[in-house]
């Protein structure tokens, strides 16, 4: 999580005064007790449900969810609604390319706070509510459409086939190429680098759209796999078409094994423990003793957390019992969803505090975004509200609560996938291992939260 | 980064810092204020406007630090302590006694963020944080992490 504060030269002389008042502060470190108890209560929901939960899967795509209402059904299937929201994507997209590309090189520059706190953290609470968010509002994808339309080729269909065995493992080094920019890239924060970051991703999605379609997005744009895979945790899914209603464990079920979904879990949840990591005092005080290796330090520790997580993982799903016929390194992608509430959680753990009190400061910078005083939106003359952060009992209960909600729902995604896969004699056992990862995963997390 | 004078930040803090009458030397902001004091040449124009002017008189002796001190020293570009956690109060106050071989500056990341002038020589600095959380002191130049301070 990037530090967006920034300064100003004073022009009456050379002392420097404050440019704004974004935050630097990060929340206290949460307390052993709740740490411990957290800890315990994923280990006992662990047990309870491997040993008590139900024995026969439950969720199946094909039969899962109740249709939607048909008047929401149909105002959400209609073409305008699609529309709308491409046109809201591209009003986004334009807007935060002008501050990109003619706005001040600073941090009252809005289009720091639009790219790492409301697109990047803001994706999951929007999927979270509404589904697969980005996927409806890709300015990639919309592009991309725009140029079928003047080109007269069905911008669904490329020039070839996307290869299947590819998988996620595009948007896997997406995700990637983003977490290493905004932890480990030292010019974060500096608008020559970020914006070549942005135009690289533009153009790589327009290329990729023009060589295999629709296809390209939905497996290699880092933003729409992982907005479409945190959506699957929504209440909103499709069943042949239908706009249905589930739960969100069933329509995490619903989650297609691809080829690269684990590295891309494990991205995702490995950069953010990195992120914990990196801001505790061990780490600082090594890396500022060895200061001529600090940014190799930083690199092969950001690279280590994501290696790591996805081996912890692939292990603990390979070593589980399957019967001779089974291949044991496919389980790793078919149990991957299963991950994925223990990323929300995590996530939700590490940026509430940020999301809620950069995202409003974002705001209010958007009313100026060429940094003249102006206030465009209206929202110039707002002011944040640090009521979270003058709480930090709350605040620290709140993230033990959506790390072990988080982790209840991985396992029981776990078991009910476990029940499916597994043959009947190893149905209890064989989950072991995958357990012991998911509770090394949480139990690491809430240590990350506690000690850093 | 290219630092850039723009209108409205620096309308609000110039005329911030006019209504506080704080002098050349200091940064006022509403969570966090700093004074300097015991510098052997402290210039006449930094003393504010309502103390009595006998700019040849010390002023009232510092009062032992209360809160939470911390000693640094910056010694041919090495600075201690480098990341150390500190635990400190919120609305107390957090003495940096500072050592120096040469003159710089300490950004503190509170929120709002806050600045540290200090010049060679022995210098004391106080702050005070009024929102809960880990600051950051960071050092400009060589850009180093003094202490996280965790203020509950």
């Amino acid at each position: 999580m990037l530090s967006l504060t920034g300064r100003l030269p004073d022009p009456a002389g050379d002392r420097s005064v404050l440019a704004h008042g974004i935050g630097g502060a990060r929340d206290l470190p949460i307390s052993p007790e709740l740490a411990i108890a957290g800890a315990v209560a994923a280990l006992i929901v662990s047990f309870t449900v491997l040993t008590l939960a139900w024995r026969s899967p439950r969720y199946d795509a094909a039969t899962t969810g109740r249709p939607a209402p048909r008047a929401l059904a149909a105002a959400v299937d209609a073409p305008a609604f699609a529309v709308v929201l491409r046109v809201v994507g591209m009003a986004l997209f334009l807007f935060t390319a002008w501050t990109a590309v003619f706005g001040e090189d600073l941090l009252i520059n809005p289009f720091f706070g639009m790219f790492y706190v409301l697109l990047w953290v803001g994706i999951v609470p929007a999927s979270l509510l509404f589904g697969p968010v980005w996927r409806a509002i890709s300015p990639v994808r919309t592009l991309n459409r725009l140029l079928g339309l003047v080109t007269g080729s069905d911008p669904g269909q490329g020039l070839l086939t996307y290869p299947v065995r590819l998988g996620y493992w595009p948007a896997a080094i997406g995700l990637f190429a983003f977490v290493w920019l905004e932890l480990v890239f030292p010019q974060s924060t500096e608008l020559g680098p970020v914006r070549l970051w942005c135009a690289a991703y533009v153009a790589v999605m327009l290329v990729g759209g023009a060589l295999f379609g629709d296809d390209f997005y939905e497996h290699a744009d880092p933003f729409e796999v992982y907005s479409t895979l945190v959506g699957k945790l929504s209440a909103w899914g499709r069943r042949d078409g239908v706009l249905v209603v589930r739960s969100p464990l069933a329509n995490l079920d619903t989650v297609v094994a691809r080829p690269g979904l684990v590295a891309v879990v494990a991205v995702l949840f490995g950069s953010t423990a990195y992120d914990s990591f990196q801001d505790s005092s061990v780490w600082l005080r090594f890396t500022q003793a060895h200061l001529d290796q600090a940014r190799l330090l930083d690199n092969v520790a950001l690279l280590t957390f994501c290696v790591g997580v996805g081996a912890i993982f692939a292990v603990g799903c390979a070593t589980s019992g399957v019967e001779a016929s089974q291949c044991r390194w496919a389980l790793p992608d078919l149990f991957a969803h299963s991950v994925v509430p223990i990323i929300v959680g995590y996530i939700v753990a590490h940026y509430l505090s940020y999301f809620v009190e950069v995202g409003q400061q974002t705001l209010i910078l958007m009313s100026d975004p060429m940094s003249q005083g102006s206030n465009l939106l209206g929202t110039a003359d707002l002011e944040v509200n640090y009521w979270l952060s003058y709480h930090p009992t709350f605040l620290a209960t709140s993230k033990v609560v959506a790390v072990v909600l988080g982790h209840v729902l991985g396992v029981v995604a776990a078991h009910d996938r476990a029940l499916r896969l597994l043959p009947r004699q190893h149905q209890m056992t064989g989950q072991l291992p995958l357990l012991v990862a998911m509770v090394a995963f949480t139990v690491g997390g809430l240590y990350l939260l506690f000690a850093s | 980064m290219r630092h850039r004078p723009t209108a409205a930040a620096l309308v609000c803090v110039l005329a911030l810092s006019a209504a506080c009458g704080t002098d050349e030397t200091t940064n006022q902001t509403p969570a966090a204020s700093q004074t300097t004091a015991t510098e052997p040449a402290v210039p006449s124009e930094s003393a504010k406007p309502e103390e009595s002017e006998t700019p040849s008189e010390e002023p009232e002796p510092e009062p032992e630090p209360e809160g939470t001190v911390i000693e640094m020293t910056l010694a041919d570009g090495t600075v201690t302590p480098a990341g150390d956690r500190v635990q400190a109060e919120t609305g107390e106050p957090i003495t940096f006694v500072i050592d120096a071989d040469a003159g710089g500056e300490l950004h503190v990341h509170s929120t709002p963020e806050s600045f540290i002038d200090f010049k060679a020589g022995t210098s004391e600095h106080e702050i005070v944080v009024d929102q809960p959380g880990v600051v950051e002191v960071e050092l400009h130049e060589p850009a180093l992490v003094v202490v996280q301070l965790e203020v509950r």
